[in-house]
C-alpha cells in the first residue's frame, strides 16, 4: 500500500542501489565525510552543481576526484588563478612543432558533448570574467566557440574555494552563487578512529593510486539526467508539505516575523534578501532525491530538512553589519527556523 | 562750664634749679575724681605762672587726638594773661575716656611739659614747666557676672518644651512605600518568573489526551484522525520546546526519559503521521496506528506526564 507499483519503480530501484554502491565506492577513498557524500549524490541525482567549501588538506579535491571517477564520463579539471582569463578554458593556443601558431579547443571544450563533470578547483581565485563565463556554462549547459555553440548536456560542475585566505581572491557574484544547487562545507572527520587512519595508512598518502583503486563507472553518466527526471517526477509532495515549505521560505526570509529570536541579532534587520524563488525549487528537487534515497515515494519533512542548510544558506544575504559574521549566524539561524515552522 | 575744684596741687615745691625760679607755679583742677564712664569727657584747668619775659612756646603744647588707646584730647585752649607782675598762661584742656571698664579702677591721665622761651640781646633762655600725671575713677556701665546661683544648673536655660507629635503622617507614608515596594517587586518577579509567576510546565500531553477524547466521541473518528494526530503533535512540540521530526524522536527520548516506555508506539505514531500527511493519506496511516491505540497512546503518556 505504501509504495504503489508503477511502471519505472522497478528502474528507480535498481537506480538506488547503484546509488548505494556509488556511496560506498567513495566512502572507501574518503573517510569520515559521510555527510559530504550523501549530500553529493543527492547533487548528482538533482543535476545540480557543487560548490566544495573547507580548510586545506581536508579532502575537498580528493573528495571530487573520487566522485569524478565513480560516475565515470569525461573529467575536465582547472586551476583557478589570478592571471586565468575564459578563453584559457575554451581555448588552447600553442606553437606547434612546425612553428606556427595553433588553437585548439580548451580544457571545457576538448571532451565537449561528452563531458560529465567539469571540476573547477580554487574557483574564488579566478577573476569575474571566469566566474561570467562559468555562470553561462552552469545556467545553460552550452558554450559558444569556433563559431559554433557547443552543448553539454551531462555536465556538472563541482567547485572548491579555500576559505581561509581572502587575499588574491574574489568573492563570487550572487548570481553564479545561486547557480550553485549546494555549498557542502568540508571539514576534518571527528572520529579518533578514522583521523588514525588518515595519517598512517598508507593507503590514503598517494591519491592518485587511491583514485585509480576505485572502481570506475558506477553509474551510467549518459543515464543520469533521464533518471533525475524520473526522480522528479516519480516523488509526491503532499498539500502538507508544500505548505511546510512556503513556510520554511518565510521564515527564512522574514526570521523576526515568524518569532525567531536569536541572541544579540537585530531579527527585524538581519536577512537583507535572497533565497531566491530559483533556490527554493532546488530545494524541493534535492530533497525528493533524498526522498528517493531514503526509499520513499513520497517526501516528508526531514528531508526538506536534511538539504536545507547546504541549499538555502549561500542564497540569503544578510545585512552588512552582519554578514562577517555568516558562518556562525547561519546555521543557528536554519535550526531556529526548524524549530519554529510547525511540520504537518 | 563750671568746674568744681577738688584738688589744688602746687608742683612748685618739686621744682629745683633755675626752672624752679623762673616757674613760678603749676597748678591742675580737675572735676571729680569719680564716676566717670565709658565716651565720658574729663574737663581739666591748669594755670601755669612764669617769671615776666617768658612766653609760650606753642609746639609744646599738646596736640589734640589720641594719646593712649583709651584716652584721646579732643580740645585744649590755652589763655595768657597778666598775674600781678608775673605771667599766667591758663590751659584748658577736654579729654575723652573709651576705656570699657568692668570694674572700678584708676586710671591715670599721662603728665606733660610746657615750654617758655625769654629772648633778650644775650641769647634766649627757655625753661619747661613739669604738669603732674593726674588720675581719676572710670566705673563700668553695668554688672558684668550674672547673679550668683548656688546651684551651678540653674544657670543654664530651661529646655525648649516640645509638643507631642503626630506620627499618623509618617505611618501613612511608610505603609504606602511598602506597598509600593511590593508592587515593584511583584512586578519584578513577574518580570523574572520568580516564584509566584514561574511559569508551570503545562501538561501538554494531558490537554492532547482530552483533545483525542473528545474527537474519539465525535461520530465518524476517521474523519478526524488528522485532528488526534495533529494535537498529540502539538503536544510533543510543545514538551520537546522545538518542532519534533519522525527522525528526531530518539534525541527526544533520551532528553525525556520519562516518556522512554512509549518509544515504540510513539515511532508507530510518527510513522502513520508521516503517511497521513505526507505519503498516500490518512488511509495509510490508520493501519499503522489506528483511533485507539492513539488514543490509548496519549493516555499513557498524559499519565507518564504526571510522574515527571
Amino acid at each position: 500500500m505504501m509504495n504503489q507499483i508503477r511502471s519505472g519503480d522497478a528502474m528507480l530501484t535498481d537506480w538506488r542501489e547503484a546509488a548505494g554502491r556509488f556511496e560506498a565506492t567513495v566512502g572507501a577513498a574518503v573517510l569520515g565525510q559521510a555527510r559530504a557524500i550523501r549530500l553529493l549524490t543527492i547533487a548528482l541525482f538533482a543535476r545540480g552543481h557543487v560548490l566544495l567549501e573547507g580548510d586545506v588538506g581536508v579532502g575537498k579535491t580528493t573528495l571530487l576526484r573520487a566522485v569524478a571517477r565513480a560516475v565515470g564520463g569525461a573529467y575536465a579539471r582547472v586551476e583557478g588563478t589570478v592571471d586565468m582569463m575564459p578563453t584559457d578554458l575554451v581555448y588552447h593556443t600553442y606553437l606547434a612543432e612546425d612553428g606556427r601558431p595553433r588553437v585548439e579547443p580548451g580544457p571545457v571544450l576538448r571532451r565537449s558533448e561528452d563531458l560529465s563533470i567539469f571540476f573547477f578547483n580554487e574557483i574564488n581565485r579566478a577573476r569575474p570574467q571566469v566566474h561570467a563565463l562559468l555562470l553561462r556554462l552552469m545556467a545553460e549547459r552550452t558554450l559558444t566557440a569556433f563559431n559554433r555553440e557547443y552543448r553539454f548536456p551531462n555536465l556538472q560542475v563541482f567547485a572548491d574555494r579555500n576559505r581561509v585566505e581572502r587575499e588574491e581572491t574574489f568573492e563570487l557574484p550572487a548570481a553564479a552563487r545561486d547557480r550553485f544547487l549546494m555549498e557542502i562545507g568540508l571539514e576534518a572527520p571527528r572520529d579518533a578512529e578514522v583521523r588514525r587512519a588518515l595519517i598512517f595508512d598508507p593507503r590514503f598518502h598517494d591519491t592518485d593510486a587511491l583514485i585509480a583503486g576505485l572502481d570506475g563507472g558506477v553509474l551510467d553518466h549518459a543515464a543520469l539526467p533521464g533518471i533525475a527526471a524520473a526522480i522528479q517526477h516519480g516523488i509526491q509532495a503532499s498539500p502538507a508539505i508544500e505548505a511546510y515549505v512556503i513556510g520554511l521560505w518565510e521564515a527564512l526570509v522574514r526570521p523576526g516575523a515568524a518569532g525567531i529570536r536569536l541572541p544579540g541579532l537585530d531579527m527585524e534587520a538581519l536577512v537583507q534578501g535572497g533565497a531566491s524563488p530559483r533556490g527554493v525549487a532546488f530545494l524541493v528537487r534535492a530533497a525528493r532525491v533524498r526522498a528517493w534515497l531514503e526509499g520513499r515515494d513520497w517526501m516528508v519533512p526531514e528531508d526538506v530538512r536534511a538539504v536545507f542548510p547546504e541549499v538555502m544558506a549561500h542564497r540569503v544575504f544578510l545585512e552588512p553589519v552582519y554578514e562577517l559574521r555568516r558562518a556562525a549566524i547561519m546555521p543557528d539561524l536554519c535550526r531556529a527556523v526548524f524549530e519554529t515552522v510547525a511540520a504537518p | 562750664m563750671r568746674i568744681r575744684f577738688l584738688a589744688l596741687l602746687l608742683a612748685g615745691l618739686v621744682l629745683s634749679g633755675p626752672a624752679g625760679a623762673q616757674v613760678r607755679s603749676v597748678e591742675v583742677r580737675t572735676p571729680r575724681p569719680f564716676g566717670y564712664f565709658l565716651g565720658d569727657l574729663v574737663q581739666a584747668e591748669i594755670d601755669l605762672v612764669v617769671e615776666p619775659g617768658f612766653r609760650l612756646q606753642a609746639a609744646s603744647l599738646p596736640k589734640p587726638g589720641a594719646l593712649t588707646y583709651w584716652l584721646d584730647l579732643r580740645d585744649l585752649d590755652a589763655t595768657a594773661s597778666v598775674h600781678g607782675d608775673a605771667q599766667r598762661l591758663r590751659l584748658g584742656l577736654t579729654y575723652q575716656t573709651f576705656y570699657a571698664a568692668l570694674d572700678a579702677r584708676a586710671l591715670e591721665i599721662p603728665g606733660f611739659s610746657v615750654t617758655f622761651v625769654s629772648e633778650s640781646d644775650h641769647g634766649a633762655t627757655t625753661v619747661k614747666a613739669e604738669v603732674p600725671a593726674w588720675s581719676f575713677n572710670v566705673s563700668p556701665l553695668r554688672e558684668v557676672q550674672p547673679p550668683r546661683r548656688d546651684d551651678p544648673r540653674d544657670y543654664m536655660r530651661p529646655d525648649g518644651q516640645v509638643g507631642p507629635g503626630d506620627p499618623r503622617p509618617l505611618l501613612l507614608g511608610a505603609a504606602g512605600s511598602a506597598s509600593l515596594a511590593l508592587l515593584a517587586l511583584a512586578g519584578l518577579a513577574r518580570d523574572r518568573t520568580w516564584w509566584p509567576f514561574r511559569a508551570r510546565r503545562g501538561r501538554p500531553f494531558g490537554r492532547a489526551a482530552r483533545r483525542i477524547r473528545v474527537l474519539e466521541r465525535r461520530p465518524d473518528p476517521v474523519l478526524h484522525y488528522r485532528d488526534a494526530l495533529l494535537a498529540l503533535h502539538h503536544a510533543l512540540d510543545t514538551a520537546g520546546e522545538r518542532r519534533l521530526l519522525a527522525d528526531d524522536l530518539g534525541d527526544f527520548l533520551t532528553t525525556h526519559p520519562v516518556y522512554a516506555d512509549e518509544g515504540p508506539d510513539l515511532a508507530r505514531f510518527f510513522e502513520a503521521s508521516r503517511r497521513t500527511f505526507f505519503g498516500p493519506g490518512p488511509e495509510a496511516g490508520l493501519g499503522v496506528l489506528g483511533p485507539a491505540d492513539l488514543a490509548a497512546l496519549a493516555r499513557r503518556l498524559a499519565r507518564a506526564e504526571r510522574t515527571a
